[in-house]
């Protein structure tokens, strides 16, 4: 529950900013000129609003569309992302978001229409050709869908666009409005996934690996396409046993036809992110391991990345074709 | 720890009694008050003032530790009544129009508004904020040394449309306050926490004082030091750092690497419970 909503005087009138507030009737209402005023300013920080984050209603005015960074695509040629709101409800150690910004505050774009004619425009640029949107890279695609009503906004955008495809990617048990729709064949949902040790110690707020299994099985009965990512993957001593059991515990319950793709990338961030996120949780067992430097990333050494990925890959292979498998670690 | 800015004396009158705050001779530029948590300046009229005093305190306090602050004061506004209490959640310097916006994470027990300040008294007022004359001058100086979530700003009304400024006595604005000393408690308190969350989080480990008085460390490699001893914190090993364990090491540079290898080699666990 909000207590502050933060809006920008442009949208103060604009009927999804009205929608939203209704949601939270106690919430006080503070106006800004531009939403940077409060959200990721110098001084400002991120463990601590995360013990109170505010609502933030603003306008995107350009770059609603963007490229993609090398490694987030699951095969398609092109490959964008977008995002809607800024942040996440979730709090994972790993997740860059708080090495990227001062503020934990979500910050919700409302003119979701300048969005979608963005991604009209850029999939008319390939015409025939698959070209992919990627809508969970700067938060939760369906974490806040009771508030944001994306999903429920953007899949008949999709729907009517043959060549686009629409990945949300979620740990999410907000589904409602996806069971509540007719699947679409461009929209994967793509669950992340850490093993059940990982996600309890690292994946703060997140639902339970079993109860994102669940709701993948109801996605999946109901006829949506659905993605799995192992993205980052978290070394610990023994982590060959958490991955072959998550896995395991996985494909006993949803079948390899159902799976759209399946994706796997150790765990990396850009350094000044990582340095970020260490400065913020310094007592993090998460950073304290060994980590090297790779043209400005910083990763897990070579040696154990090659490891746990061709460790994941081949048990991998065991529940799915190749032809589902897809790398996120970006090219050398 | 906490400091304090209040433009009167009357106004930090009742949190000197209240937190038996004693004098400092220390300082001749302003008057100031203290206790172990809280240092309370009295700055005068105004936002030059109170940025003056802001950054006395500040720079009158060098170190490491991080301190919350807030300004405690009273404004007027045009409809609200006389002695309620009501925290900033925007600052507006009427002059230059720059505006800030307080990080409101702690628990807040009184409403929230908006505050201008203006440069002079106003005779009229205005709608929907209250208006003090220190306020943006507190804030612009304390967010140099400070993030915003512990930096507020906490007025109690003294005056409105039906009761004008010129009727503010010193003996009325002790009484404003003495009647809000259980709220302005009860947003000093949760600051205190919030700084000392932030201290625990940004203080060394305790072993690296040791090895400082063993080994020059330069400043770049005290921070290196700093968080080889931290990992070894996180990695929840049995044996705490010490210094001894390296004293064959006759360099700070081979102590670190010493440090660093023995690090690389520990295994990681989440399966014992996970660090802050
Ligand atoms: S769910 Fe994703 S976006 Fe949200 S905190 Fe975790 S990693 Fe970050």
């Amino acid at each position: 529950m909000h207590r502050l909503i933060y809006i920008e005087e442009e949208v103060a009138d604009h009927p999804r900013t009205k929608a939203i507030c209704d949601r939270f009737p106690k919430a006080t209402k503070i106006y800004c000129k531009y939403y940077g005023e409060v959200f990721n300013r110098k001084g400002q920080n991120f463990r601590l609003q995360k013990q109170q984050p505010a609502l933030i209603l603003a306008r995107k005015h350009k770059r609603h569309v963007l490229n993609a960074p090398d490694g987030y695509g699951i095969g398609g040629r092109h490959n964008y992302y977008f995002s809607h709101m800024l942040n996440c409800v979730y709090d994972c150690r790993y997740c860059f978001l708080q090495g990227m910004y001062r503020s934990a505050n979500y910050v919700i774009f409302v003119n979701y229409e300048d969005f979608q004619q963005a991604i009209i425009e850029t999939a008319a640029q390939h015409p025939n050709e698959e070209t992919w949107f990627f809508s969970g890279y700067d938060c939760d695609s369906l974490a806040y869908e009771p508030v944001t009503d994306f999903t429920q906004e953007f899949l008949p955008t999709f729907a009517q666009l043959p060549n686009a495809y629409l990945e949300l990617r979620t740990k999410s048990l907000q589904i409602r409005t996806l069971l509540k729709s007719e699947p679409i064949k461009n929209c994967v949902v793509a669950y992340s996934f850490t093993p059940d040790e990982i996600s309890k110690a690292l994946e703060h707020g997140v639902p339970s690996v079993e109860k994102r299994i669940e709701a993948m099985i109801k996605l999946q009965q109901h006829g949506w396409r659905l993605g799995l990512r192992f993205d980052p993957m978290i070394y610990q001593d023994g982590f060959e046993e958490n991955y072959k059991n998550l896995f395991e515990q996985i494909f006993s319950r949803l079948p390899a036809e159902c799976i759209h793709s399946v994706s796997l990338g150790t765990f990396r961030t850009p350094k000044a992110f990582h340095q970020n996120m260490v400065n913020l949780y310094p007592k993090e067992k998460l950073f304290a391991g060994r980590f090297d430097e790779n043209r400005g990333m910083i990763t897990y050494q070579k040696e154990l990345e090659v490891k746990m990925t061709n460790f994941c890959y081949k048990q991998l292979m065991q529940y799915i074709p190749q032809s589902l498998f897809f790398a996120c670690t970006p090219p050398e | 720890m906490i400091n304090i800015i209040t433009a009167l004396q009357c106004e930090a009158r009742p949190l000197i009694e209240y937190y038996k705050l004693r004098g400092n001779a220390r300082h001749s530029a302003f008057r100031c008050y203290q206790n172990d948590e809280i240092q309370l300046t009295i700055s005068g009229i105004g936002k030059l003032a109170a940025a003056t005093a802001t950054t006395y305190l500040a720079a009158s306090n060098p170190g490491g530790t991080s301190c919350a602050w807030l300004n405690l004061g009273i404004a007027g506004h045009a409809k609200t009544s006389i002695g309620k209490p009501m925290l900033a959640h925007k600052i507006i310097d009427n002059a230059s129009e720059r505006q800030w916006f307080p990080g409101m994470v702690m628990p807040i027990t009184c409403d929230s508004e908006v505050l201008t300040t203006v440069d002079k008294p106003e005779k009229t007022y205005r709608k929907a904020t209250m208006v003090d004359m220190e306020a943006s001058g507190f804030y612009a100086a304390a967010s140099r040394f400070q993030s915003c979530e512990l930096i507020h700003s906490l007025k109690i009304i003294s005056d409105n449309q039906q009761y004008t400024s010129e009727q503010i006595t010193e003996k009325t604005t002790l009484a404003m306050i003495n009647d809000n000393i259980t709220t302005i408690d009860s947003i000093i308190q949760p600051l205190l926490e919030l700084s000392s969350e932030l201290n625990t989080i940004e203080q060394p480990p305790p072993e690296m004082y040791d090895f400082m008085a063993q080994w020059h460390f330069t400043t770049y490699q005290q921070n290196e030091l700093r968080h080889l001893l931290r990992r070894w914190h996180a990695l929840s090993l049995s044996n705490k750092p010490s210094h001894h364990d390296f004293s064959r090491h006759t360099t700070s540079k081979t102590v670190l690497i010493a440090i660093k290898v023995f690090l690389d080699q520990q295994p990681v666990s989440f399966n014992n419970k996970a660090c802050q």
